[in-house]
């Protein structure tokens, strides 16, 4: 009997946790999903209205400016976080001296709340007092910088601190990359006499193919959950110029009491997230076992 | 092809000097090996000859041209790694052209090369496989490859077989022995493997905490070591060391060895001035395993055999020899019996000493008393 | 084999050298820049702001803003300044911190140690979890919350913060302990040891690493969330980021710029001294949230 019970003890210990993420996660994703094929609005009800919230959705202006900038949100932040992450990486990879502290700046942003980047750079760019006000100060009388206050550029602003917080981190993942490379790989493209740009061009950066893609899916995954910045930085404005998936679900959901069409913008989310994440995963882990 | 000479060459990292002036030279078509224990700095050597680490001082020549400061492709030279250093983006052909493509060799000639190395390495169907499809023994083919394509004046060879198995490294061994006969071109081959070292080399170098202990050819530095290290080092199981005390009697000079419990032998030294010094002093007596023997096993050929009877404890039985495990000089002692030799374990039995294979030392200051 | 070699990596002349130190320095002060201007900006008085120059020092150096963010400038209704909030902070972090990293651990050992059928899955389903967007768990966990009297609560927050942070804490634990050698766990079985015993005795003891690396990811995450603390607290259980936003954004009265920056500040310290205290296993954490399934 005590034997039987040994044999259980890991599983009950395993059950909460288990239990929980399988309701908390699992389960709240079917419910929301059940809530966005209802007519639920300010609460939650149970009429069944099919993909009517999806069709109103995608017929939704703000939910089309949401996905554009999205779209060039993510491009643009993922595409200059990898090529200033890795350009660092190898930076940083010629026995700096003073390696260390280089480091420790280019990865503290990571450390700090999206709010508190999102408060620094609003301030910073704000034309009344930050960068252009300073410009002027300095006798540049014809700067002019008002992106953040203008509909077509100011998500531009939005990339430019969300590469300032997160480059570093891409940084650290390359620069953790390029140190697992083999250094008599080097030596031998030395013997075969490539010059130093040949051998980042031709061997090394192709061998960091993994991190490329590791860093792809990190950075899409914040990108697409990105909402915390937004908000402190424009609010989704000027006007909805700044509106993203994220905030778009919130407003959507606790202030405009369409919870429906919320909930079924969540779950688009969720199939943009899980398109790359699942993949990848899967990949990762049968990796994994070959290596075993 | 070339010879090539090393003068006096030191290398330090910052304050530590890890060559501390080595002298080598080695013929045109000779094959050196730089053996010695972790750390020894033997690979620290091969990385100065290859130009992969700056020299602090000294010179290093290929032929009759000093190489210093000249960038590792200029050299000359080819190297096979140890971890193999294949590139892993690169299939086979890739990985064996790339030095050509960066030389700006045409495309043709490329091709041409890659089936020559491919046919003597019997790598041709591999060639479009990545490094990541390939075994270790592949790998190490295809690194060989790679070095073999240059047609240098040296190869130099970085522990090239210690990441394989037992069985694949004794084949390549042999493989590699027999590259060398074909193409005879110089090779300076790193290994910390001494049976590697005596089976390939035609000169051998013992390197131990950045000095050169000794330079000779296999059977010099087998059977002549210049100091206790090299005679522990190379061999397998090493030269017996035996701690004794020289003694004259009736004017010729003995060495006393302690036996088991009370008993002791003693056996002739050959006299000499050098050696007269060390009368009523220490003495390292050395000899190897297969020096020592049941008296039928003896070697007929050796005109000095001395048999002595020794305290036998144990026995390991190795298949083609028995070793017989006696306490001299208060060490275990190995002596190698034939493998059906009869052997009584607890018992005092003769042992056969061909004396013109032992060498002395002096054990303040471990060097050989000639 | 040889010395660790020092200089391997490739070559490169003096005058690139001076380059890469030039592009080096140029991203020091890239990052450091919007640290500065926070830092600088909030010792001004608000005249100096308007009327000058962002990047300059302040001229007179004044700690008002400080004062006020903390303890005296309006958020919401009341002037109490961040004072409350950072304790609302910190009553929120400590605890949930603490559960998710205890119940990490403890479910890394059974999925490590005492793998089961079925325990991959599992473990394939906490790890996925990790990376749904929380948007999609907002109004169930509003009505949950709200069912269990736990509705603008810190405990509350505790408990989302708790379960949301288990499958970070269970992919740190889990990748940890499965290079910790399986022997040792049979031995101590072998002298009779029980589950909790060898937990306790002998996983628990060598797992200081990996338990420091996790408290730091829990605090960093917990203490920054920005979506669960506006979603599910009430003016009483607001955490410190959602009260810096809405004291920067409200849009009532003048816009006290150093005030803003010194409350950033305020909300930012505890994290920065964090990192900069303890960034190699910042960095650890960092690396593992990068996924090595």
């Amino acid at each position: 009997m005590r034997e039987r019970l040994q044999e259980w003890v890991p599983r009950i210990v395993l059950a909460p946790s288990f239990v929980a993420v399988l309701i908390v996660v699992y389960g709240f994703i079917l419910y929301t999903g059940w809530l966005s094929m209802t007519n639920s609005r300010m609460l939650p009800n149970n009429e069944f209205i099919g993909l009517a919230n999806y069709t109103k959705l995608f017929g939704l202006k703000h939910w089309s400016i949401a996905l554009t900038n999205l779209a060039i949100f993510g491009t643009l932040y993922i595409l200059i976080s990898s090529v200033l992450g890795l350009f660092l990486a190898i930076l940083l990879d010629q026995q700096i001296r003073t390696e260390g502290f280089i480091r420790t700046v280019y990865l503290y942003p990571m450390a700090i709340s999206f709010i508190v980047t999102g408060v620094a750079w609003k301030w910073f760019l704000d034309p009344g007092i930050g960068l252009e006000n300073t410009m002027h100060q300095w006798g540049w009388e014809s700067f002019e910088f008002k992106w953040i206050k203008d509909r077509d550029f100011a998500i531009y602003t939005i990339v430019i601190a969300a590469i300032w917080q997160s480059s570093g981190y891409v940084m650290a993942m390359f620069l953790a990359g390029l140190r697992g490379v083999d250094n008599e790989i080097i030596k031998a493209a030395q013997v075969d006499g490539a010059s130093g740009f040949l051998i980042y061009r031709r061997i090394i950066i192709p061998m960091m193919r993994p991190v490329f893609l590791s860093a792809f899916v990190v950075l899409t995954h914040l990108a697409i959950k990105s909402y915390d910045l937004v908000v402190a930085m424009t609010g989704g404005g000027p006007g909805r110029a700044t509106e993203m998936p994220a905030t778009f679900m919130y407003s959507y959901t606790f202030t405009r009491n369409q919870m429906g069409v919320g909930a079924s913008s969540a779950i688009i989310m969720l199939i943009m997230i899980f398109s790359i994440i699942i993949p990848y995963l899967y990949s990762e882990i049968r990796v994994g076992a070959d290596k075993r | 092809m070339a010879s090539l000479t090393i003068d006096k060459l030191i290398k330090s990292f910052g304050a530590v000097e890890v060559l501390k002036g080595i002298d080598l030279e080695i013929e045109d078509g000779g094959f050196l090996v730089l053996v010695g224990p972790s750390g020894c700095g033997k690979s620290t050597l091969l990385n100065c000859i290859a130009g992969l680490e700056k020299t602090t001082s000294g010179e290093i020549r290929i032929g009759e041209r000093n190489v210093e400061g000249l960038h590792p492709s200029k050299r000359d030279i080819a190297m096979v790694f140890q971890s193999y250093a294949l590139y892993p983006n690169m299939t086979v052909r890739g990985n064996i052209s790339f030095g050509m493509e960066i030389r700006g060799v045409d495309k043709a000639e490329q091709e041409n090369a890659i089936q020559e190395v491919a046919d003597i390495l019997q790598i041709g169907e591999l060639l479009d496989r990545k490094p990541s499809q390939l075994s270790g023994g592949q790998r190490q083919r295809v690194a060989m490859g790679r070095a073999l394509v240059r047609h240098p004046q040296v190869f130099l060879f970085d522990e090239p077989l210690s990441n394989l198995d037992a069985k694949l490294r004794v084949d390549m061994r042999t493989e590699i022995k027999r590259l060398h006969k074909r193409m005879g071109t110089t090779i300076v081959y790193v290994t910390h493997d001494q049976i590697e070292a005596l089976t390939l080399a035609t000169k051998i170098a013992v390197l131990e905490a950045g000095y050169l202990q000794q330079f000779g050819t296999p059977d010099e530095i087998y059977n002549d070591p210049n100091n206790m290290f090299v005679a522990d080092f190379m061999g397998s199981p090493s030269m017996n060391l035996i701690d004794g005390t020289l003694v004259e009697r009736d004017g010729a000079l003995e060495v006393q060895i302690a036996g088991h419990g009370g008993s002791s032998i003693s056996l002739p030294v050959p006299d000499g001035a050098e050696m007269r010094k060390h009368v009523g002093g220490p003495i390292v007596f050395g000899i190897r395993p297969e020096a020592m023997t049941d008296p039928d096993g003896a070697d007929r050929t050796s005109p000095h055999i001395e048999t002595r009877d020794c305290y036998i404890e144990v026995s390991q039985p190795a298949g083609s020899d028995t070793f017989a495990l006696t306490p001299l000089g208060g060490k275990e002692c190995i002596a190698r019996f034939r493998a059906d030799a009869r052997i009584e374990l607890g018992a005092f039995s003769p042992i056969s000493f061909n004396m013109t294979k032992a060498v002395f030392f002096d054990p303040q200051t471990t060097g050989r008393i000639r | 084999m040889s010395h660790p070699s020092q200089d391997n990596a490739i070559e490169s002349g003096r005058l690139i050298r001076a380059l890469i130190y030039t592009l080096l320095i140029f991203f020091v002060i890239y990052y450091l820049l919007p640290l500065w201007v926070m830092v600088a900006n909030s010792l001004k008085t608000l005249d100096e702001i308007r009327g000058g120059d962002m990047l300059a020092p302040p001229k007179d150096i004044t700690f008002e803003p400080w004062r006020q963010a903390w303890s005296k400038t309006q958020i919401g209704v009341e002037a109490t300044g961040l004072k409350p909030y950072f304790l609302n902070s910190i009553i929120m972090v400590v605890p949930a911190v603490f559960l998710s990293t205890f119940l990490g651990a403890l479910n890394g050992y059974v999925l490590t140690k005492w793998a089961f059928r079925g325990s991959n899955l599992i473990f394939g389903l906490m790890l996925l979890a990790c990376f749904i967007p929380f948007q999609i768990v907002l109004i169930p966990m509003a009505r949950i919350l709200g069912m269990l009297n736990l509705a603008g609560t810190i405990s509350g927050l505790i408990l989302v913060h708790t379960v949301y942070g288990l499958g970070f804490t269970t992919l740190f634990f889990r990748n940890y302990y499965a290079a910790f050698p399986t022997e040792l766990v049979r031995a101590a079985q072998i002298d009779g040891a029980s589950f909790f015993q060898v937990f306790w005795r002998i996983l628990i003891p060598s797992s200081g690493p990996i338990i420091v690396v996790t408290i730091i990811w829990q605090f960093t995450n917990v203490w920054n969330d920005f979506l669960f603390g506006a979603s599910f607290s009430s003016y009483d259980s607001t955490p410190i980021t959602v009260a810096l936003n809405n004291l920067v954004n409200s849009s009532t009265g003048v816009k006290e710029y150093n005030v803003h920056f010194a409350g950033a500040i305020l909300a930012a310290l505890p994290t920065l001294i964090v990192y900069i205290v303890s960034g190699r296993y910042f960095v650890r954490g960092l690396m593992a949230g990068a996924v090595k399934g």
